[in-house]
């Protein structure tokens, strides 16, 4: 067997984990993702996770961004970290399942619930996951050194234009962000005008699509 | 970018090792070095020793170890290898205190395991992080290094 056929049989969609506080703009993330990723011809699928409810997954599946079938709900019923980290059974068999009904599929955005800067995800679940904070959450939220802010492979400072309407520093705020993050990524969002998202995109298909 | 996935065998069994010896007298092997932290992962990308970018992915029931061998082919292989993982070995002083050490770690979601009256968490950081979670149970001389 050579290097270059070390490929057989098929390959696993990616998954893509996406967790945050309540209102840090995941969702309205995942809408920016779905239409960006599909100009690119990738194939893909989501997975929300709420609360009791499954209000993310009917809002996307009303959008006309993807077809409503490739759109999975998943209620936590507790705390929104304890099934995306300590037993993620319910979203695994979720994507599982997706990737049965839609083989082919190569990426699945998981959106958990909103949660705290504690939150994150197991590495049985995701493959790649980011952070969402924003900046009406207050600038302070990078130096409190939350799980979430540090371990995540990016962190994501959405709603950079409410920034001079709440009192926030950004360029501080990100200082702060790039300086606990020792290097790692750190991506500016503007979810609502669309800025900050093409870089994600490369960064999804550099190093969770391996697609350059 | 060299695209793998699966794992084609362990670089010491037999067979794969008498292949690898090959290799080795060629000059062969490259070695993809993954922090231990990181080994739980099924798709990943890292640049081997010798500089070859690979991406990597495995499947969703496999996982990865330390000399799995990723690729082979008759001029190289490239094989896997964990980083050292640090520890942090904790004793506690008494009863009470391993119910407070245990309660905190748990609760901290550490990753840890027992040798003995020693409980080691295996860190994901630097300690100085994980030892301010604790420093009261330290400053109170209920918890020490072992």
């Amino acid at each position: 067997m050579t290097v270059q056929e070390t490929i057989s049989g098929t390959v696993p969609a990616a998954r893509f984990g996406i967790g945050g506080p309540v209102g840090s703009g995941k969702t309205a993330l995942v809408e920016r993702l779905i239409p960006a990723l599909t100009a690119r011809g990738v194939d893909l699928a989501v997975i929300t996770n709420d609360l009791v409810t499954i209000e993310d997954a009917e809002r996307l599946r009303r959008s006309g961004l993807i077809d409503p079938d490739r759109v999975s709900a998943v209620e936590a019923g507790a705390c929104p970290h304890t099934i995306i980290r300590e037993d993620p059974t319910l979203n695994i068999e979720a994507a599982d399942a997706l990737e049965r009904r839609f083989p082919g599929v190569e990426l699945i955005l998981l959106e958990s619930g909103g949660d705290n800067l504690a939150s994150t995800f197991s590495l049985d679940l995701t493959d790649f996951w980011i952070f969402v904070i924003d900046v009406s959450g207050g600038d302070d939220i990078p130096r409190k050194r939350g799980p979430g802010v540090l371990k995540s492979d990016v962190l994501v400072i959405n709603k950079t234009d409410l920034a001079p309407h709440v009192g926030v520093d950004l360029a501080r705020m990100e200082a702060e962000a790039r300086a606990v993050r020792g290097g790692r990524p750190v991506l500016m969002t503007d979810c609502r005008h669309g800025e900050g998202i093409d870089a994600l995109v490369e960064l999804i298909e550099t190093q969770v699509l391996f697609r350059k | 970018m060299l695209r793998v996935h699966g794992i084609l065998g362990r670089a010491d069994d037999p067979e794969v090792h008498a292949a690898l010896h090959r290799l080795e007298h060629r000059d062969g092997i490259e070695y993809l070095f993954v922090p231990a932290h990181e080994a739980g992962r099924k798709r990943f990308r890292l640049t081997t020793d010798r500089g070859t970018d690979c991406a990597v992915s495995i499947d969703r029931d496999q996982a990865l170890f330390d000399g799995a061998v990723l690729a082979m082919d008759d001029s190289r292989a490239i094989v896997a290898r964990f980083g050292e993982q640090a520890v942090w070995r904790l004793i506690p002083r008494d009863t009470e205190a391993a119910l407070q050490l245990g309660w905190h770690a748990g609760n901290l979601h550490w990753r840890g395991r027992f040798d003995g009256e020693v409980l080691e968490v295996l860190l994901d950081g630097d300690v100085d992080t994980y030892r301010a979670r604790i420093a009261n149970l330290i400053d109170q001389g209920l918890v020490r290094d072992a």
